[in-house]
């Protein structure tokens, strides 16, 4: 009785991770934009690791600080030494789950909305955020998107009073990750 | 009194003239020209790619943000919807393989697409830093 329940362990153990299926990119995008009276600053990431596990849920963007764009290159250093520090905090995550996963069908194409939720980590500061967005499957490929909103000072980033008239309270976050199904 | 004009005039022409540089050179000044760049450190590609995975804070502290040049076996070339890019692989993972990702200036794209890979090749770019587990140059440029 113990052998077979053993052997039916390691069947489900088996079957649980042929199922699980990940969805990866390397290439995802995102974009940060600030609107003040002075000026719009936009700032393009095209270099965002984003990974979806369908059966779980769960989902990782990885992001590395200095690969933001800037159309003007004293922004681009003013952000990466002086407001985001990116010499201590090279890097941002989000680590949560979609929480609303039995509305997704992976196996089927179509636009599904998506409600997440998890843990934001910029500036070496971690807040909890409940976000929207899409995902859209189609072929072998879930298309996630979303636009919401953070507040800077959430993140203990400073910005200088010579500049604090350019650069809005709360930044517009938008994602935009075409996520490839992984062979396993 | 006219001699107080002068002055004035002067010193409102300088003034007008350092807005100006100072607009121009400060607040506009261009991105730098990654292609023509010298490279502070060139080294093998897995070198790089070792320091990056084991010493990830000193590696950051070393090369992000400077221009760079690595050697070694081009493995592929990735094209997204707006990049190209070449790939050193060194091992694998959750993401895929895992190495150094060399994202092409517009200028060499053409370029890289007609590489023959794998190829023994230099690639020269900006270092920015280690989005764990791949090392990202970004404005590369090559020599082949």
């Amino acid at each position: 009785m113990k052998k077979t329940l053993n052997i039916l362990a390691i069947f489900l153990l088996i079957a649980s991770s042929v199922s699980a299926q990940r969805y990866i990119t390397k290439n995802g995008y995102i974009r940060f934009f600030s609107s003040t009276p002075v000026e719009d600053i936009k700032a393009h990431n095209r270099q965002v690791q984003a990974a979806l596990d369908s059966e779980s849920g769960e989902l990782v963007f990885k992001v590395l600080m200095k690969s933001f764009s800037f159309k003007k290159a004293l922004m681009q250093e003013h952000f990466n030494e002086k407001f985001i520090e990116s010499h201590k905090y090279p890097n941002s995550n989000f680590k949560g789950k979609i929480v609303n996963l039995d509305e997704i069908n992976f196996k089927k194409d179509g636009e599904y909305p998506a409600k997440v939720e998890g843990k934001l980590t910029i500036h070496g500061v971690t807040q909890a955020i409940e976000e929207e967005g899409t995902i859209t499957v189609k072929n072998d490929t879930a298309h996630a998107e979303s636009q919401f909103r953070i507040t800077v000072a959430d993140y203990d980033i400073e910005i200088p009073s010579t500049v604090r008239k350019n650069i809005a309270k709360e930044v517009e976050v938008t994602v935009d990750c075409k996520l490839k199904k992984r062979k396993q | 009194m006219k001699k107080a004009f002068k002055i004035i005039g002067i010193i409102a022409a300088v003034g007008l003239i350092a807005g100006f540089l100072v607009y121009q050179f400060v607040y506009n000044k261009p991105h730098p020209d990654y292609e023509k760049e010298e490279a502070v450190y060139t080294l093998p590609a897995k070198k790089l790619y070792q320091e990056f995975k084991n010493q990830t804070d000193s590696a950051n502290e070393k090369y992000s943000g400077k221009i760079i040049a690595v050697t070694g076996k081009l493995d592929k070339v990735v094209n997204t919807d707006s990049l190209t890019i070449g790939v050193f692989a060194f091992s694998s993972g959750m993401f895929g393989e895992e190495g150094i990702r060399c994202t092409m200036l517009p200028e060499y794209t053409k370029k890289a697409k007609a590489l023959n890979t794998p190829t023994n090749i230099k690639i020269k770019g900006l270092c920015s830093g280690f989005n764990d587990p791949d090392v990202i140059m970004e404005h590369c440029s090559f020599n082949q």
